[in-house]
């Protein structure tokens, strides 16, 4: 069953196109890996996941974007409401310089998801437990979230991103300022965070996207030039353009 | 190979000279600092001293119009006249003096002394009737006499102080019966054409209460300026207009605030004039773009990163402010706004022009009352011609620096606090 | 090669050096089958000898491209292509090392040979050995030019191989019936036929890797089969 369906996705920065007529459909409960090189769009086109580019004066976006057969991309979409569905990871880890509890409770608080602060405690701790950071972190929940490692302050930012149980995760390159181990647990979580998410990755390891998704599509000048089983994409892809990316024969 | 080498050693050469220039430059500045701190030092610190001659007051009933037979109650000593008893205690200084001499010695003291005889008779009924010691305020004159800052040498008749006086106080001073101690009234005076009497309680106050005006006025509207320019208002041609006019009005001459003091808060308004009221509105003027654009400065620091953060939890544009950016933005902003007051704090020029300049020898109580301030203090002072209020301007000056020291420092430590905390 | 350079130019030589290294592989693996075969039917043990010495060659290119494999999947991760490439190479050196086994094989056999063997037995032996000569040859081609199309080819033709050397099969069996003193020499004579067809199985092999290499995707269907084996000498 299919979470997202894009249908003719454009995106104008200003004068200039961005994304020329996406469409993809993202299967639930899967990881889809969004790769290509940079400035192929493939942020542009998960910031559009969950409206962020509503931020950028200048960006416009038209076409149809379906969750849960819902248009997004409507004037009268809220969302508040649409970005407590679908939570956002970014490129570098970015903690609120808060405690870690703050954190975490900051987004069951302002949906006013808890009733108590017995309520709002549990939250903190499911989250931080699927996040796997409960067990490293549970002696020091009022200290500042910002004196953990690159790792763990990503593990944070998950952890801050589910606790409002968002039905759809999109992570824009959230290892690619963690090291190999770091990066693993991640890759791990991610596993984990599958069976109860829809997850959309954007990465630029090729081998990261391989490892954990089973949905890819590859991105180039704002086009989606091939989608599919991640496992077809790697071994054989269809088109010439992703197998000389991924091979390293671009440019 | 050698070229490269006497390349390489000419490179190393000018980064030396490069260094000694800075250092030199370092070197003059500390220089006229020094200078500058050495000159309002020399001259200012023995305003902090005061001069007192101790006098035998003879508290004769007869002088104070008195019964001598019946002990008077503390109405009788608040309301009797203590003119006389002065005067008779002078004369009895010098067994000689004529009406004249009389005179004069009364001039070696402060016009206060009929207040300082009384203040002791108050304080201690039971020398009614007798001679006792007090002591009494030299007149400004004779203070700077004894703090060697007067000529003795001048021909008498350029001399503010005659021969005949300097005799008497010679004669007093080989008894022992000149001192100098701490002046107290400096700090709890306000102004007086007396320079022995002046201090800067009006002024100070006057510039405390300028200053928590100006912070109440123009902090507020300021933030909030700056948060709607910053975060929330479409970057356009008029947001970019008014930003441009916001820098300009950092640059506008400060005796234009004083004219549009003048002309609007106190001719259209018609708030009471010479007041820290006044004053304050006028210098926020002038704070208002400093801190908007310290403000703006420290909210464009926040990383964007905690932004998208905040709005990718389902955060509103208000919240994500509010929260998140406001906050991290505020050690900055805190900063700047204690920048701005310090400089308000030492403006002379607007609150000339909105009557701050009047005369004032009551402490104010409240922003509505009449009161200087302390730079304006330090312009009245250095236009008096008597040689007591020199001394005056440097010690006022002196006030004024550690004033600003200790504002300075306190946005140090507002900004080193919270910058530490996080990161 | 139909692909543009790599970025990584070093990366490129290796899977060139790999491909070199195959492709010369498989020259010297042809030259050994041919040699074999002359040796077998001219009874010629000099040449034989240069078979059995040259398998050694055979042997360390094999290891040595085992070795590429490794350090390419270790250092480079290859992906798509350059994946087929690197374990295709893996899997065709090792049936090439197989060929070069067999080749020895015949050449030892034919050592033991000592007699004038029958012309007609020769020659046949002689035509099966040609036909899977070409079959190498043209799959060698094939793996150069990355053509499905000929390996392609090459795998349907191997029916026509079996056939053939089930005919050789049955000639030699007649020889064997043809007298006890021929038990000996029929008997390695069956056994070089054995070697024969297992070569042409491993082109097809080859073949089949090919066509995996440059399609991505596995031959369809059962490979074609010749006719049953003989059991019993009679049709």
């Amino acid at each position: 069953m299919n979470k997202i369906e894009a249908k003719k996705v454009n995106v104008f920065y200003g004068d200039k196109q961005a994304l020329f007529d996406i469409n993809m459909d993202i299967p639930e409960r899967q990881v889809t890996a969004l790769i290509g090189p940079s400035g192929c769009g493939k942020s542009t086109f998960l910031r559009c996941l969950n409206r962020m580019n509503d931020v950028i004066e200048i960006c416009k976006v038209e076409g149809e974007i379906k969750i849960n057969d819902y248009d997004i991309n409507q004037k009268s979409t809220d969302v508040v409401r649409l970005r407590e569905k679908i939570g956002m990871v970014f490129q570098k880890p970015n903690p609120f310089p808060k405690t870690l509890y703050e954190n975490i409770s900051y987004g069951p608080e302002i949906h006013g998801m808890a009733q108590s602060k017995d309520e709002l405690d549990q939250i903190v701790e499911d989250s931080l437990k699927k996040a796997a950071l409960w067990n490293e972190v549970k002696d020091r929940l009022h200290e500042p979230g910002t004196g953990l490692s690159g790792g763990q302050q990503q593990r944070l930012c998950i952890a801050r991103a589910i606790s409002v149980k968002p039905e759809v995760i999109l992570m824009d390159e959230p290892c690619s300022a963690l090291d190999p181990i770091a990066t693993a647990q991640i890759e791990e979580l991610i596993d984990e965070l599958k069976k109860e998410h829809t997850i959309v990755i954007v990465t630029h390891s090729m081998s990261q996207a391989a490892r954990v998704s089973q949905q890819t599509g590859f991105f180039h000048l704002g086009k989606l030039i091939e989608v599919g089983s991640t496992d077809k994409i790697f071994k054989n892809p269809n088109q010439q353009q992703t197998q000389d990316y991924i091979t390293g024969r671009f440019g | 190979m050698i070229n490269r080498e006497e390349f390489l050693n000419k490179r190393y050469k000018a980064e030396k000279r490069f260094q000694m220039y800075g250092k030199s430059a370092i070197i003059l500045a500390l220089l006229f600092l020094a200078v500058f701190l050495f000159k309002i030092f020399s001259t200012g610190y023995t305003a902090f001293q005061k001069t007192w001659i101790i006098v035998p007051i003879n508290y004769d009933p007869e002088f104070m119009y008195l019964d001598a037979d019946q002990k008077p109650s503390m109405e009788d000593l608040q309301d009797s006249e203590y003119f006389d008893v002065g005067i008779e205690s002078f004369a009895a200084l010098d067994q000689n003096a004529n009406e004249d001499q009389i005179t004069d010695i009364k001039r070696m003291f402060a016009f206060i002394f009929e207040e300082e005889i009384k203040d002791h008779i108050l304080l201690n009924p039971d020398d009614f009737g007798k001679i006792v010691e007090v002591k009494l305020t030299a007149s400004d004159d004779l203070d700077q006499v004894f703090k060697g800052n007067y000529p003795r040498d001048l021909p008498e008749e350029r001399r503010r102080v005659n021969d005949y006086q300097l005799k008497i106080f010679d004669k007093l001073n080989s008894e022992g019966k000149v001192v100098s101690n701490f002046n107290f009234s400096f700090f709890t005076n306000a102004d007086s054409r007396e320079a022995e009497l002046a201090g800067i309680a009006s002024s100070f106050m006057g510039s405390l209460f300028s200053i928590l005006v100006c912070l109440a006025v123009s902090f507020p509207v300021a933030l909030l300026a700056a948060i709607y320019l910053e975060e929330f208002a479409p970057k356009n041609r008029l947001t970019d207009f008014i930003e441009v006019n916001i820098n300009n009005l950092a640059a506008v001459p400060s005796i234009v605030f004083g004219l549009l003091g003048l002309g609007v808060l106190l001719a259209v308004f018609g708030l009471p004039r010479s007041t820290p009221l006044v004053g304050g509105i006028t210098l926020s003027l002038m704070t208002l773009p400093t801190i908007i654009i310290a403000a703006r400065a420290s909210l464009k620091a926040v990383p964007p990163s905690i932004r998208e953060a905040a709005l990718a939890m389902g955060a509103s544009k208000m919240q994500t402010t509010l929260h998140h950016t406001v906050p991290l933005s505020l050690p900055g902003t805190l900063s700047g706004t204690i920048i701005g007051l310090a400089q308000a704090l030492g403006e002379t020029a607007p609150l000339i022009l909105i009557g701050m300049v009047a005369f004032v020898n009551t402490i104010p109580g409240s922003p509505m009352d009449p009161a200087a301030s302390l730079p304006v203090q330090i312009y009245i002072w250095a236009e008096s011609a008597e040689r007591g209020f020199v001394e005056k301007v440097s010690a006022c000056i002196m006030v004024l620096l550690i004033f600003l020291v200790l504002m300075n420092l306190a946005a140090q430590m507002i900004r080193h606090k919270f910058e530490k905390k996080w990161n | 090669m139909t692909e543009k350079p790599h970025t990584v130019k070093s990366y490129e030589e290796q899977l060139q050096q790999l491909t070199n290294n195959l492709v010369i592989m498989g020259g010297n693996c042809e030259t050994a089958l041919g040699n074999s075969i002359k040796a077998l039917c001219n009874n010629d043990n000099t040449i034989a000898d240069t078979v059995i010495n040259n398998d050694t060659v055979i042997d360390n290119f094999e290891s040595q491209i085992e070795q590429e494999v490794v350090d390419l999947i270790a250092l480079r991760q290859p992906m798509a292509i350059d994946l087929r490439e690197t374990v295709t190479a893996l899997k065709i050196s090792s049936d090439l090392e197989r060929i070069g086994d067999l080749a020895k094989n015949i050449s030892k056999r034919t050592k033991l040979i000592n007699n004038n063997l029958p012309y007609n037995l020769t020659q046949s032996i002689e035509r099966v050995g040609a036909i899977v000569q070409k079959q190498l040859k043209l799959v060698l081609d094939s793996y150069t030019n990355r053509s499905p199309e000929i390996a392609l080819d090459v795998w349907e033709k191997d029916e026509e191989v079996d056939n053939l050397t089930n005919l050789c099969m049955e000639e030699v069996i007649k020889y064997l019936k043809s007298g006890n003193e021929n038990i000996e020499y029929g008997s390695h004579l069956l056994f070089v036929t054995k070697n024969i067809e297992r070569i042409g199985d491993h082109v097809t092999n080859i073949a089949e890797q090919i066509y995996f290499l440059v399609k991505g995707s596995y031959l369809e269907g059962d490979r074609p089969k010749g006719s049953q084996p003989i059991v019993n000498g009679e049709k």
